[in-house]
């Protein structure tokens, strides 16, 4: 929330500051398909690419609102079968199949909001884990429609002269063009009134509501939009994936692992989900790499999401960047504290924070 | 006919197990209005525990139960006062989901790490037996899962009308703050009401461990289930629990005669979301439910 | 407060992309140390965890044991042999990713088959997209066989809807007054469980067979007491169960809780492991079951295997290892015949040509395949007979008498 104050001091130079930093982020984004030593790691970056999609996709919910929802694979899941099926059923383009795919997910979603978020978030989780249990059972159950246990394979979208390695390529530039849309939306939103409203449900809904904002309205609002990017999300790694099985697809470990990126990231700022992916997807392919054969990966995200509920609910990123902050000069000048103070400060501080939460 | 009666017989015998697992659920609820999703996870490893305890020692499963009991009341006691005690109030509901949640996977990985993904199950010589009555045939080991069930209800509801101990719990669960005006240690009750929810959880899994395979990711397949219960018989009532657990547990079993097993198992879900369209505070359920 | 945060954390964002492209590049340039012209590199992606763990240690027993034995006999083409093993976690995501770093990463010059149907999809079409001979020892679904894949061949006798051939054979062999009248099905939800046993149902059904109950159950169900409910009382002459271990000892168990008494029941792959009879209660008798495999088999190489086998593991093997087996000298066939190991897309269409067009001998029979890489031929079917599980059917293989009447269980 850039208050008004921030925003005069801020001025021309941290705009520009901003405006550089987007572009080296960008860059450095686009730039990695020519980094990338071989087609392997280039499909590790699409996976991270389509983690961070799905990631910011849960944040317009998670972030905006506060309420956390462990089901959102559900609508991943949707989003790809309903891709794959317009495609196979229809014949549809399926660029088009991809965005009617995830407006008609973001039409389901709507009965399923309306189920959980008239009430507080106690329903609204449960309403959560329940619909990806509910979705496996019936695209398990479904086998004439939805492939069944026997899965669906996706017809793809480029021809078979397009080779693997630059279906890799465009899938990633694909992915960030998505990721674009979605950050801007999400800037857009953060700085409406509309977004406005939504924090102040995450902050005191009784209170939010008592100052006259639609809150069921607006939750509704932000769930549908989440609904939708996650879609996009899943409807465009199904296309590069090209096979779909329920069991994975609707899968409860794909939905933690949006609430621990956006978590780890940061839900309060832009790019937290998208750095958390980074983190979560870099570390899967690396603890892989190293103690492949356990089933310790899933000890491992649980340990990681409890610790960083119970130390840092804000975000393990936003934690460390203030921490950060207080090593820098200028911020000290602003504030007009001398060292002493400041080291007083710093020795007092993890104690505060500690007690605040 | 026979049929019918047959799955009448199955289903009041499962509709019997949801609905200790689902009076543990929402103790958790009334307590502390806490979401516990690793409820069914403690419920899996108390059915690995009694498995091993079986493989280990050759004796009968429900032996495991004087040891499991006591060490997952004391576990919940610890949770509470260690872990959802230190959430912020504001964000409890939802920072204790994610908690409990990461507990579950912690479990679920810990038992695939050391017992593997491969389906286990207690081999007891009683395992096949049966007897014949009122033209229904009733498994054995059903039956001892279900009496196990209904003693550990009976037992809990004697304890929450009956003792002092109760008296505060319920004050604890319906008005904390009346609660503490009395002089109630709610922090110290809501511990207790903890370590009791997540005995019930012990209870269960001996009882599923009798005639049930298990394997690290099944509690998902319980979690989704109970959830819906506790929503349906209202957030944070026992009594509301126990009547939806025995009504979906029926209406499941019965479903499997026109539907298949995958289709019947959605009516937990439907009946969620139809309680929540139509009456979200729950059938049975009370003014507290009002607000989650 | 927020702005400068933004604008460090875009900057954070910004140093770990550059970090991280440079890491996982400089990563790879130490991993990508080519294996040298003097081995030949495999690349094999297998379930060690997750829900297929138990058979994909089998498959991966197979693999390690044809390749010491190769090495131990001049290897192929005069090279050594060196197989590289990832786990995929039992996930179809993480198969193709595994397939797609042995391909780039790791450099392999061959690739073998994962274990499970739902895996071999994703993975044959990695393998397909770099021109990879794609052999697998798992996924017999019909399915498999329907994508239009021309790089795979499935390395078994046949494919999951011919499992019960020689069954249904010998049902139809029967006076009419003898054949069960009544047929109840369970089946497994999944391509390879329900395949098998809707294979059986099709031929049944074609001789007049009534089916009476057709459950289909998900993969994880623990509960099977409804289902037995519905079976028993529908008091099916034949129980056909297509099943993969331990849901076939549950659906026993409860049909036994409910006093069901079939006069034929049929199950698959469980039967076959050893735990088998002392999971149900040692009440084996008469139950039938089909095997791709069995180790008294007199095909010319089976004898090498089982004595290999034995010495390196103590035990005789099972169906998925010797699948595994088979796998490796189904390639190795094609290998030494077209005379290249490597992963130029010329080398691998050569081999991908051998086959189609070539019968190779291996452990569990010669193996040919269709176009699209169906293997044509049947499972043998075993029975308990006298506590022990014998081959009963077809004739000319049988070790016992088949028994007709199941006695009660």
């Amino acid at each position: 929330m850039p208050s008004a104050s921030d925003r005069t001091r801020g001025s021309g130079l941290t705009t520009a500051l901003k405006i550089v930093g987007i572009l080296a982020l960008a860059a450095a984004v686009l730039s990695f398909p020519s980094f990338a030593a071989n087609p392997f790691i280039l499909s590790v970056g699409v996976v991270i690419m389509s983690y961070a999609v799905l990631a910011t996709g849960w944040n317009f919910v998670g972030g905006f609102t506060g309420y956390m929802s462990l089901g959102h694979a559900a609508y991943s899941g949707l989003g790809g079968y309903a891709t794959a099926l317009l495609i196979i059923e229809s014949g549809i383009n399926p660029w088009l199949a991809l965005v009617l795919g995830a407006l008609l997910t973001a039409v389901i979603a709507v009965p399923v909001g309306i189920a959980s978020l008239r009430v507080r978030g106690a329903s609204f989780v449960i309403v959560s884990i329940a619909f990806v249990l509910i979705l496996q059972l019936v695209f398990q159950s479904w086998g004439e429609f939805t492939g069944g246990s026997n899965g669906l394979r996706v017809p793809r979208p480029f021809g078979p002269d397009v080779l693997r390695p630059e279906q890799h390529e465009r899938f990633f530039y694909l992915h960030a063009a998505v990721l674009a849309i979605a950050l801007l939306t999400w800037w857009l939103i953060d700085r409406s009134r509309f977004g406005i409203g939504l924090k102040a449900i995450r902050e005191d809904e009784d209170k939010a509501q008592a100052l006259g904002i639609p809150t069921f309205n607006y939750k509704l609002v932000a769930f549908v939009v989440s609904a939708f990017f996650t879609a996009v999300g899943g409807g465009l790694y199904a296309l590069w994936f090209g096979f779909l099985d329920p069991i994975f697809q609707f899968s409860i470990l794909i939905g933690s692992y949006m609430v621990l990126m956006s978590l780890l990231g940061g839900i309060r700022s832009l790019f937290g989900p998208m750095l958390g992916a980074l983190v979560v997807g870099y570390s899967v392919e690396f603890f892989k790499n190293e103690y492949g054969d356990t089933q310790f990966h899933l000890v491992a995200t649980g340990l990681l999401l409890g610790l960083v509920v119970l130390f840092m609910p804000d975000g393990v990123l936003p934690a460390l960047a203030a921490l950060l902050r207080r090593f820098r000069p200028q911020e000290s000048s602003i504030r007009e504290v001398t060292q002493a103070e400041l080291a007083e400060q710093r020795n007092s501080d993890p104690i505060t924070q500690g007690a605040k939460r | 006919m026979s049929l019918f009666v047959q799955s009448l017989v199955l289903g009041v015998l499962l509709g019997g197990l949801y609905a200790l697992l689902a009076a543990g659920l929402t103790l958790y609820f009334g307590v502390m209005r806490v979401v516990m999703i690793a409820h069914s996870a403690f419920l899996i490893l108390a059915a690995y525990l009694a498995w091993v305890f079986t493989r280990e020692t050759g004796l009968d499963p429900l032996l495991s139960m004087v040891g499991t009991v006591p060490l997952f009341f004391v576990v919940g006691v610890a949770i509470q006062r260690l872990l959802m005690a230190r959430l912020r109030p504001a964000t409890l509901t939802m920072m204790s989901v994610l908690l409990t949640f990461s507990i579950a996977l912690v479990i679920e990985g810990m038992l695939g790490w050391l017992f593997t993904g491969t389906q286990r199950r207690v081999r007891l010589p009683y395992g096949g037996a049966d007897f014949e009555a009122a033209g229904a045939n009733v498994a054995v080991v059903k039956l001892i899962a279900f009496v196990l069930a209904a003693l550990s209800l009976l037992a809990l509801y004697l304890l929450l009308t009956r003792t002092r101990f109760g008296q505060a719990l319920r004050a604890t669960i319906q008005h904390p703050e009346a609660a503490r005006l009395v002089g109630i240690d709610t922090d110290r009750t809501a511990g207790y009401g903890f370590g009791i929810g997540l005995a019930t959880a012990a209870i269960g899994g001996t009882a599923l461990a009798l005639d049930s395979t298990i394997y690290p990711s099944l509690h998902w397949h319980w979690i989704g289930p109970l959830m819906a219960i506790i929503v349906v018989g209202g957030l944070g009532s026992i009594p509301g629990a126990a009547i939806a657990a025995m009504i979906l547990g029926i209406g499941q079993a019965l479903l499997q005669i026109p539907l298949n097993t995958t289709w019947a198992q959605t009516i937990f879900y439907v009946a969620l979301f139809v309680t929540l369209m139509v009456r979200p505070q729950g059938f049975f359920g009370g003014r507290l439910a009002q607000r989650f | 407060m927020t702005v400068p945060n933004g604008l460090r954390i875009t900057a954070l964002a910004a140093a770990s992309c550059l970090a991280l492209t440079a890491c996982i590049s400089g990563d790879d340039q130490g991993t990508d140390a080519e294996g040298g012209d003097d081995t030949i590199r495999i690349g094999i992606s297998l379930p060690l965890t997750g829900d297929f763990a138990e058979p994909g240690k089998g498959v991966q027993q197979g693999y390690e044991a044809w390749a010491a034995y190769t090495n131990e006999n001049g290897g192929l083409l005069g090279r050594d042999v060196e197989l590289t093993i990832l786990d995929d976690q039992s996930n179809a995501d993480r198969v193709a990713a595994d397939y797609e770093r042995l391909i780039n990463e790791d450099g392999v010059d061959l690739v073998f088959g994962p274990f499970s149907t739902r895996l071999v999809i994703p993975a044959a079409q990695v393998a397909q997209d770099y021109g990879f001979l794609f052999v697998e020892p798992a996924g017999a679904a019909p399915e498999v066989f329907s994508q239009g894949f021309d790089n795979l061949f499935y390395a078994a006798p046949a494919v999951a809807d011919d499992h019960y051939n020689h069954l249904a054979d010998a049902i139809e062999a029967m006076p009419a007054a003898e054949r069960p009248q009544t047929a109840a099905y369970a089946a497994m939800d999944d391509p390879f469980a329900m395949g098998t046993a809707y294979g059986l149902k099709a031929r049944l059904e074609a001789m007049g067979v009534t089916t009476v109950a057709d459950e289909v159950y998900p993969p994880n169900t623990t509960d099977f007491s409804s289902i037995a409910a519905t079976i028993a009382s529908s008091d099916a002459d034949i129980m056909v169960g297509g099943s993969q271990y331990q849901d076939a000892v549950n659906l026993i168990l409860a049909l036994q809780q409910l006093d069901y008494q079939p006069r034929m029941a049929a199950f698959s792959t469980a039967p076959t492991n050893p735990e088998f009879p002392e999971a149900i209660g040692e009440k084996t008798e008469g139950i039938l079951s089909p095997t791709g495999y069995t180790p008294e088999a007199d095909y010319p190489s089976n004898q090498e295997f089982v004595e290999f086998y034995t010495e390196e593991y103590g035990t005789a093997p099972g169906e998925d290892q010797a699948n595994a087996w088979t796998t490796g000298q189904v390639v190795a066939a094609a290998v030494e015949a077209v005379g290249c190991a490597d992963p130029e897309p010329d080398c691998q269409q050569q081999l991908i040509d051998w086959l189609h067009e070539n019968e190779v001998e291996t452990v569990v029979g010669p193996l040919s395949w269709d176009a699209d890489g169906r293997p044509e031929g049947a499972h043998l079917i075993q029975q308990y007979v006298d506590g022990q599980i014998r081959i009963v059917l077809p004739e000319d293989a049988a070790e016992a008498e088949l028994i007709v009447e199941k006695p009660a269980w």
